[in-house]
């Protein structure tokens, strides 16, 4: 099931297109990027943990990956909504607190399935590239200013 | 036979084609037509991978997961007793479309690629592997070979669970432990 995956991208890379770049070139790199950032990475990382000798399958690893992102992606609306509101310190800790749970929540959804599938002293291996992979969407999230 | 069917075969391949070398008529927005484009992509790999490929030419393809977590990619082939004069058609308008769409997009990758509009490329692929994973899918459905043979009945055409019953089918088996993914 990948519907899941697609649809939470395709929203995310919506909600984070048109930031603080050119405002005239209408977001389309970013949301290209965006798009390409989640399934490169999720791909990436999946063929990282079968390569360690997980006995996850690939696509089940993708569905897992995909539908992770949606706790960053309800951080995301949240942050929009904040930002309507102001963009001063007091939105910004707001917006860290929220970003911040949420990937910590996502993190460990994915790592719950990812990791079970390796044996015991490869579990830090397969769980590095999940955390990195979800930090660099939160960056995106946390570091994104409205035009 | 299948009006429908056929119409929806080609409707989707056909308009995210269409969509993506005219997009600059439709919108402005490079977004809007990215997420129409792969919308239509997708709604296309749905329908001929679960719909139009078992009712035009009664192939069917798909993965199932054992509990002990390896993956099978099964393929299947319907045995028809007679060919219709409809079904042919049907089956070559399946066949053109299927193996048409994706050279199309194999020639915008590289239009792309060379005109460097970079940003198209993300999407150009994605075409690709949707469009190329239902052609494979379908031409080993179909070269399968009359090794097993048996007969299929309509009612499993009802539903994709695992089918106990005799089908003419070529299992493969993608194991993980060579470390290779259980996709081919």
């Amino acid at each position: 099931d990948l519907w899941g995956p697609l649809v939470l991208c395709v929203s995310l890379a919506l909600m984070l297109q048109g930031g603080s770049a050119d405002s005239k070139d209408d977001g389309g790199p970013q949301f290209a990027e965006v798009f390409v950032i989640i399934w490169f990475g999720a791909v990436v990382i999946t063929l990282n943990s079968k390569l360690l000798g997980g006995t996850i399958s690939f696509f089940q690893s993708l569905c897992v990956l995909g539908y992770c992102v949606m706790p960053l992606t309800m951080a995301m609306l949240v942050c929009r909504l904040v930002l309507l509101a102001g963009a001063g310190t007091v939105s910004f800790i707001i917006r860290l607190i929220v970003v911040g749970a949420m990937f910590a929540w996502s993190t460990l959804a994915s790592t719950a399935f990812l990791a079970d599938s390796q044996p015991p002293n490869r579990k830090a291996l397969v769980v590095y590239p999940i955390f990195l992979f979800y930090f660099v969407i939160s960056w995106m999230i946390l570091t994104f200013t409205p035009q | 036979r299948h009006p429908l069917a056929t119409f929806f075969h080609l409707f989707f391949r056909v308009s995210a084609i269409v969509t993506y070398l005219f997009c600059d008529w439709f919108s402005n927005s490079f977004v809007a037509c990215f997420v129409t484009i792969l919308l239509l992509l997708s709604f296309d790999f749905w329908s001929v991978k679960n719909v139009t490929g078992r009712l035009l030419v009664g192939l069917r393809w798909w993965n199932q997961i054992d509990e002990d977590g390896k993956s099978h990619w099964v393929f299947e082939a319907k045995r028809v007793p007679t060919i219709a004069a409809s079904t042919e058609a049907e089956a070559r308008i399946f066949w053109l479309g299927l193996i048409i769409c994706p050279v199309i997009w194999t020639m915008f990758f590289f239009s792309t690629l060379f005109s460097l509009k970079l940003k198209w490329l993300a999407l150009v692929i994605a075409g690709i592997s949707l469009q190329t994973a239902n052609l494979y899918g379908y031409i080993h459905c179909k070269l399968g070979g009359p090794k097993t043979i048996s007969r299929v009945t309509s009612r499993l055409f009802g539903t994709t669970d695992v089918p106990k019953r005799q089908s003419r089918r070529i299992a493969e088996d993608g194991t993980e432990d060579h470390g290779k993914t259980g996709t081919r």
